[in-house]
């Protein structure tokens, strides 16, 4: 083994160029992986924090299975429980700040545009949580609109005792009066929380009598499983003595996230691995004498496999190493330009990343495992060669023949998947698109030489006699070529897949904006996830705006949450009256006027597609939703969704059922039309007039809102288009790499070049020719598999719902072109300078 | 009981248009403390046979009898084990591994061996001061003139004790002057430490320093030839051989 380990760190510090470059795959996959998923744990850990109980005393905390706040009666229940030595009910929602509410704050930086507001019953809370007042007092029987702050808070907005902060309500503004300020027993990481009346609260919230959690302490002995069992036994099953999970919206975009970043992470480390088998693959046969001398001189083949395979794990962890550390700060930086944003828009302060052992254990696995398993292969390889066949060289016959086998099954895979997408299959062209990828892997060898000479015919143009000399040293060594390319192949064929993908989102998107948001007036909350903490309004301001003169009609989105089979469900609530005339759902199965009669008329319910992908179920099935009120079952009458809900499991039904089931009646969105032929300005107007006593809202005309989505579209396309160009830098690597050691091959060849008579400047040229031809060969393949692949994603995605159109990805292939032809000319720049700056008498010894 | 004993050695390359009889039912055999050259024209099959009697290579038929052991019926990882313990190596181009010092390349074959690293490190010392190369003992290859070189490699091929030392062409790629000090060595390794030498070679007058050399054309034996060390002129003797056949 001692053998092994001084081998392979001689020959990596022996050949720094290529070490350097080979590590730098590994080091790049890894670096994505753990300082992406670095950044997960912390916005975690905040939305964790959010959801804790103040303090210790609490020993027990009952909450609605739905998630959703319930009826206050069930106090009683726990309060009369066996046991239970006290008990208090208590709303809490996350409530944002709207623009014209906001309080400047004594630090800039420190502006708050969100609090959690809790409700609670003066009369009872302090029996069951503790409150350490250090100016003023703790709320008081009798109290209406008073205010508890924490210290922090009152210290950011400068508010003392007796001063009065204005906040959001469901019936416009509400004015509270700060009366006490505490000392909270855990710093807030996030959100800070302050304490109002409950009554006050729930009339803020537009949620008489109701309550989100009870919280109570034990006596002294009791028993509290036995207290536990007792209370879930009276209450039933629509309530659970467990906390809830955290924010499931916000859950859900983390873990989407996460896998998005692990993806991300691990193709970048697939196109490592290829410039690793790449490089091992060369060193094999650079070594052939030295392997062939150890087996002479009695290594083992084991010892042969150990040998390289300790030379790629040394390099697997330099590239690990450097990975993790690049990848903590990679993260620290990232979040450190996140955190405004995230401030802005998901109303958290995002800390620093947080390293935990899983994340960095998968990272440093991936990196390691992908490494030495890229490297398997050529040790094996290297291992089985007789000793006799490793003191010469191979012959080109056994060559000729094994890669025109493997060509032969390459083609037969090409045209198979041709064949394949021709029959219009959905099925058939996605078993096509893998077909196809396997084929050109197969046949990418034997295609070398043709594709070299077809660009090259384009290349000479400007490389005339350079261009003839890049052409046959890329066909020289056809699979070195091969894998380089394929490496390109794979990074472009994504980027140019997730481009298409992108633009048959945005035009889908788009759809679904003009139905279900298309009305003429839309009366927008604060956040466009529609549970992000918008306070909300009563069903007084709906009624306020049908009467304004001009407009024709109103209709609005109500929102509740409830548990199907364990899973969250957003419920939307909807007038299956008005909904249809003024917006309205894209549907893929069902009839639309069917369907709106039916939840009218029944407990029915609309699924949006990831709903009915996920869980398989069929128009006319019947679902069992958990909902304050316990268990109600609802038919599926179709499947529709609307702009601003596709992502989450959601379910649309008749806002006369939600108020039934969920006890809900809040308005989180309206939307009017205007009366034809009236002033759009005028009725604007009169609305704008209207609304402006509900800071919480913001009156949009259709046609600047659905510019203002357009816009951020096109910038979150933009910064997609960059995050795709840095998955291809792997490919990046693996032609720079490939190239260099094409220059130490043929430092001889290079050598006699110079000596009689080429420039230094030709040598570069004939460098930077075969860079080319290598980046056409690999965005030429690229750019045919990403369209393909595109194809088959968008088809995914209309099959689990999400209706679009294909569109070609014109912008992707244009940005695929580019990246290629960039790649292109940086990755021959050091190798070039390498193979100009070669001395002649030294070039023309070398073995 | 011969030293190395081959019987029928036969090796065909290739298939079909392209095959090739490098090797045609050769008879040979080499005693212990025997120092035999092999000689003939480019292709008549010397290296192979080198390449077959060392275990490199599998005889397409017949067999190569080394101590009493068939090496055709023995499996690779046995093969391999002969190769390390019986058998030294000398090439052409000398084959020291660029990354290792003198002194690493001498005790490769003990440590694949399992030998501790200090006791290999201590016997290839020994050896490469045997040799005249104390003061080489950490330079690496690169850092060695052609003869230095070879003489690490000869230190390397003795340093597991061998009973068979195989050169394939040791001076091929020395001078004459450092070329005559191998060949004067390669004496020294039968004479002073008592190994059995099979040699290639296509110099007759590294081949006068042999006790017996056989001639192959066309993969056949053709002649053979004893030779008187001590004798002037066996240099002469040996070249108009070599131009009679």
């Amino acid at each position: 083994m001692s053998v092994a380990w001084k081998l392979a760190w001689r020959y990596l510090s022996g050949h720094k160029l290529r070490t350097t470059l080979t590590t730098l795959s590994i080091v790049l996959g890894v670096m994505i992986i753990f300082g992406l998923n670095s950044m997960i744990p912390a916005m975690e850990r905040i939305v964790a924090r959010q959801m804790m109980a103040a303090v210790s005393e609490v020993e027990l905390s009952v909450r609605s299975v739905s998630g959703s706040p319930f009826d206050s009666q069930s106090l009683a229940v726990v309060q009369s429980a066996k046991g239970v030595q006290s008990a208090t009910g208590i709303l809490s929602q996350l409530v944002a700040i709207p623009e014209g509410l906001v309080r400047p704050a004594v630090d800039e930086y420190q502006v708050v545009k969100t609090v959690i507001v809790i409700g609670v019953d003066p009369d009872t809370v302090t029996a069951v949580r503790a409150f350490s007042i250090s100016s003023g007092r703790f709320l008081e029987s009798g109290d209406t609109t008073a205010v508890v702050l924490p210290v922090s808070l009152s210290q950011k907005l400068d508010l003392q005792p007796g001063d009065v902060w204005t906040l959001p309500s469901a019936n416009g503004t509400v004015d509270l009066t700060v009366v006490g300020i505490f000392k909270p027993s855990m710093p807030a990481l996030g959100t800070e929380e302050i304490y109002v009346p409950l009554a006050q609260v729930q009339s803020m919230l537009n949620l008489p009598d109701q309550i989100s959690v009870v919280e109570a302490v034990l006596d002294a002995n009791a028993d509290k499983a036995a207290v536990n069992s007792a209370i879930q036994s009276e209450l039933g099953s629509t309530f659970t003595l467990i906390a809830p999970d955290g924010d499931s919206e916000f859950s859900s975009a983390v873990q989407v996230g996460q896998a998005a970043f692990l993806l991300f992470g691990i193709l970048s480390l697939a196109m490592g691995g290829f410039v690793i088998f790449n490089t091992f693959r060369t060193v094999v046969a650079e070594r052939r004498r030295d392997i062939g001398l150890l087996r002479a001189v009695g290594a083992s083949r084991r010892t042969i496999v150990l040998a390289i395979l300790t030379e790629t794990l040394l390099q697997g962890l330099m590239g690990s190493a450097l990975g993790l550390l690049l990848g903590y700060l990679f993260a620290l930086v990232l979040m450190m330009i996140v955190a405004p944003l995230a401030q802005k828009f998901l109303y958290m302060d995002m800390g620093a990343p947080i390293i935990t052992l899983g994340n960095f254990l998968v990272a440093l696995g991936l990196g390691l495992g992908i490494t030495v398993l890229a490297g398997l292969i050529p040790a094996l390889s290297a291992s089985k060669t007789p000793p006799i066949e490793a003191l010469r060289l191979e012959s080109v016959g056994q060559v000729a023949r094994k890669v025109r086998t493997r060509a032969i099954i390459g083609f037969v895979m090409i045209a198979l998947a041709v064949i394949a997408l021709i029959t219009g299959s959905f099925n058939l062209a996605a078993l096509g698109a893998v077909l196809f990828l396997a084929g050109v892997i197969l046949a990418a060898p034997v295609l070398v030489r043709p594709l070299a000479e077809t660009f090259g015919r384009l290349l000479n143009i400007f490389f005339a006699r350079e261009g003839h000399l890049a052409q046959r040293n890329l066909a020289r060594q056809p699979e070195r070529a091969a894998v380089t390319a394929l490496a390109m192949l794979i990074g472009l064929s994504i980027v140019v897949a997730l481009a298409g993908v992108l633009s048959s989102t945005f035009g889908g998107f788009l759809s679904y904006l003009d139905r279900s948001l298309g009305a003429d007036y839309l009366v927008m909350p604060t956040s466009l996830m529609l549970g992000g903490g918008n306070m909300g309004a009563a069903p007084g301001l709906a009624a306020e705006l049908s009467q304004v003169e001009g407009v024709a009609g109103v209709t609005t989105l109500r929102l509740a949450y409830g548990k199907v089979d364990g899973t969250d469900l957003q419920v939307i609530g909807i007038d299956p009256q008005t909904y249809p005339v003024i917006a309205g759902l894209e549907f893929s199965r069902g009839e639309p006027a069917e369907a709106y009669a039916a939840l009218d008329q029944e407990r029915a319910i609309i699924v949006n597609g990831i709903f009915a992908a996920t869980t398989g179920v069929q128009i006319d099935d019947l679902v069992t939703i958990m909902t304050p009120s316990g268990e109600q079952q609802y038919r599926i009458v179709g499947v529709g969704l609307d702009y601003l809900n596709a992502k989450l499991t959601t379910g649309y039904i008749s806002q006369a059922n939600l108020e039934r089931d969920f006890l809900t009646t809040t308005d989180v969105l309206l939307m009017a039309n205007a009366v034809d032929g009236a002033d759009k300005s005028t009725v604007g107007a009169r609305l704008t007039n209207l609304i402006s006593a509900y800071p919480a809202f913001t009156l949009l005309e259709s046609d600047t809102f659905y510019q203002a989505q357009v816009n951020i579209f096109k910038a979150a396309l933009a910064m997609m288009y960059v995050m795709m160009a840095a998955m291809a830098l792997p490919a990046l690597i693996a032609m720079m790499n490939t190239l260099a050691i094409n220059v130490i091959e043929r430092t001889r060849e290079i050598g006699v070049l110079r000596a009689v008579g080429s420039t230094r400047k030709q040598i570069r040229r004939m460098i930077l020719a075969e860079s080319l031809l290598l980046a056409l060969f690999g965005t030429g393949l690229g750019i045919l598999a990403g369209v393909w692949l595109s194809y088959v994603l968008v088809g995914a995605m209309n099959f689990s719902g999400f209706v679009m159109q294909f569109n070609f990805p014109w912008g992707g292939v244009l940005a695929g072109l580019a990246v290629g032809l960039i790649f292109g000319v940086l990755a021959a720049t050091l190798p070039a300078r390498q193979a100009a700056r070669l001395d002649i008498i030294h070039a023309l010894r070398f073995e | 009981m011969s030293l190395v004993e081959t019987q029928q050695l036969t090796k065909v390359y290739g298939q079909g248009e392209t095959e090739v009889l490098a090797l045609d039912h050769v008879n040979l055999k080499i005693e212990a403390g025997e120092f035999v050259a092999v000689m003939g024209p480019s292709g008549c099959g010397k290296s192979t046979l080198l390449h077959l009697v060392g275990g490199l290579d599998r005889p397409t038929e017949g067999s190569v009898i080394l101590n009493g052991h068939n090496l055709a019926a023995l499996d690779d990882t046995r093969l391999t084990a002969v190769r390390r313990q019986q058998i030294g190596f000398i090439f052409q181009f000398f084959n020291l591994i660029p990354v290792l010092s003198a002194q690493e390349n001498v005790s490769l074959p003990l440590v694949l061996d399992g030998a501790r690293a200090g006791t290999a490190a201590q016997k290839a010392t020994d050896w490469l001061t045997r040799l005249g190369l104390e003061d080489q003992c950490h330079r690496r290859p690169d850092q060695l003139s052609g003869g230095q070189q070879q003489r690490v490699a000869i230190a390397r091929a003795l340093i597991s004790e061998p009973a068979l030392v195989l050169a394939d062409e040791p001076t091929g790629n020395l001078d004459s002057r450092a070329g005559d000090e191998v060949a004067g060595l390669l004496r020294r390794v039968v004479d002073e430490w008592g190994r059995s030498i099979l040699m290639v070679t296509h110099d007759p007058r590294i081949a006068a320093y042999a006790d017996r050399i056989i001639f192959l054309k066309d993969g056949r034996v053709i002649d053979e030839t004893r030779l008187n060390a001590a004798s002037v002129g066996e240099a002469d003797r040996v070249k108009e051989k070599v131009e009679a056949l």
